[in-house]
């Protein structure tokens, strides 16, 4: 007779249970006909399985039941999310795409580019639209302003100067005429593109989260 | 009770559904998280939060057992407790004699139509377990809840705490025989009737 060992026990917590292949319970019973303590150990084991089968089952408090103020408080994600995280990464890509061309546009259009040789920027300039900011007078021949990031979002709607700007620098503006060169458009496409994206996935986040809203109240209330 | 269909319903904003599927687990589910925090009022706090918890993510479900889904939300909701508990410990608010000793609650009696002697012998018993069960570390104590106690299988446990069986094996093995020995030194207390029944048992 000897003390059984942890693996013994396991063996008999999962016998106990049925969890034993059909070779392994039969030679655990063998072993158990044999050796008082295993079946000690075994009448040990069933007994505190037995208590705990026993265990009073308490009355509940309350019902735990739902109502929509809890429910409103963050509604479950519809499942249009998938097709909102895949908007935004690609809105995402193509925002990183337009800084990395007009990086690239501006490395190899260098100091003959157009734009920004002929709109030298100042503060007053690119903070209202930055378009006619070129009319301004130039600072010094071998200015040159490196564009950031804020500056191109900045000069998207070069295209209509706005009164602000106009009223930084009103009277110059017939003062320079840039030469016609080919403009670089990708930029401002992949930034629209970026733009769409990014407003149909709010919309269409809040039309989800509106409907869902809609229908638990309506089913809650009827 | 169309479990799937209520399950569908449930995942598509109905509310009602997902009250009726509280329904039927809300026993199971308070009486876990009692067991595994042993306080009615942080069990009650836990049931509701794994409750609100799984109606918001309904649509992560993916078939498979629902109990064991919905038990492993309550574990969750019990481990971020037990958590809690063990950053701000408080004291218990059992009501109290003029000596100090606590009064025993009403709630503590599972039948309120038993005789008083078998409400004294389940009250001792509960006491009994219960001491036992918190003296074990809180993956033990929740493998042998949902074992022994809610009488799951090994694999619906290994699904609400995500372990192998191997692992659901050998917890409850250990478990058991910590518990054999705490229980042992309750024998005494244990009901008459009780102690009946586990010899025709054995």
């Amino acid at each position: 007779m000897t003390t059984p060992s942890f693996r013994d026990m396991e063996q008999l917590s999962a016998f106990l249970d049925g969890q034993l292949s059909q070779v392994e319970k039969t030679r655990l019973e063998a072993r158990i006909q044999l050796d008082p303590a295993l079946a000690a150990a075994l009448a040990d084991l069933r007994q505190a399985r037995a208590i705990l089968r026993h265990t009073p089952k308490r009355r509940l408090p309350c019902n735990f039941t739902l109502t929509p103020k809890m429910t409103r408080l963050r509604p479950p994600l519809p499942r249009l999310v998938p097709a909102l995280s895949w908007a935004s990464a690609t809105a995402l890509l193509l925002f990183i795409l337009t800084l990395g061309t007009n990086l690239l546009g501006q490395i190899s259009f260098g100091a003959a580019a157009p734009m920004m040789a002929a709109a030298p920027m100042t503060s007053e300039g690119y903070g209202v639209g930055g378009g006619p900011a070129a009319t301004q007078p130039p600072v010094t021949d071998n200015t040159q302003v490196i564009p950031t990031a804020e500056t191109f979002v900045m000069m998207a709607p070069a295209a209509t100067p706005s009164g602000e700007a106009r009223l930084v620098a009103p009277a110059a503006a017939p003062a320079t005429k840039a030469t016609p060169e080919p403009v670089n458009l990708w930029p401002y496409i992949w930034l629209g593109l970026a733009a769409v994206l990014v407003a149909a996935a709010l919309l269409i986040r809040r039309a989800s989260v509106q409907a869902f809203r809609r229908k638990v109240g309506v089913k809650h209330n009827s | 009770m169309d479990e799937p269909a209520l399950i569908r319903n449930a995942q598509h904003g109905d509310l009602d559904a997902f009250n009726t599927l509280v329904l039927a687990y809300q026993d199971i589910v308070y009486n876990t998280a009692l067991r595994i925090l042993g306080d009615e009022d942080l069990a009650a706090d836990a049931s509701q939060e794994a409750f609100i918890s799984a109606f918001r993510a309904l649509n992560s479900y993916r078939g498979g057992s629902f109990r064991a889904w919905l038990l492993r939300t309550v574990t969750n909701a019990c481990y971020d407790e037990l958590r809690r508990k063990r950053r701000r410990p408080t004291t218990p608010l059992e009501p109290e004699t003029g000596d100090g000793d606590e009064v025993e609650t009403p709630r503590w009696l599972a039948d309120p139509n038993a005789s008083p002697e078998e409400q004294l012998d389940q009250v001792e018993l509960e006491h009994a377990i219960q001491h036992c069960l918190e003296n074990l570390p809180t993956d033990f104590r929740t493998v042998v809840v949902l074992a022994d106690i809610q009488g799951l299988d090994y694999t619906e446990v290994a699904a609400v705490v995500k372990k192998p069986l191997g692992t659901i094996k050998s917890r409850l093995a250990r478990a058991r025989l910590r518990l054999r020995e705490c229980l042992q030194s309750f024998r005494e207390l244990l009901p008459a009737a009780f102690r009946l029944e586990e010899k025709r048992g054995l």
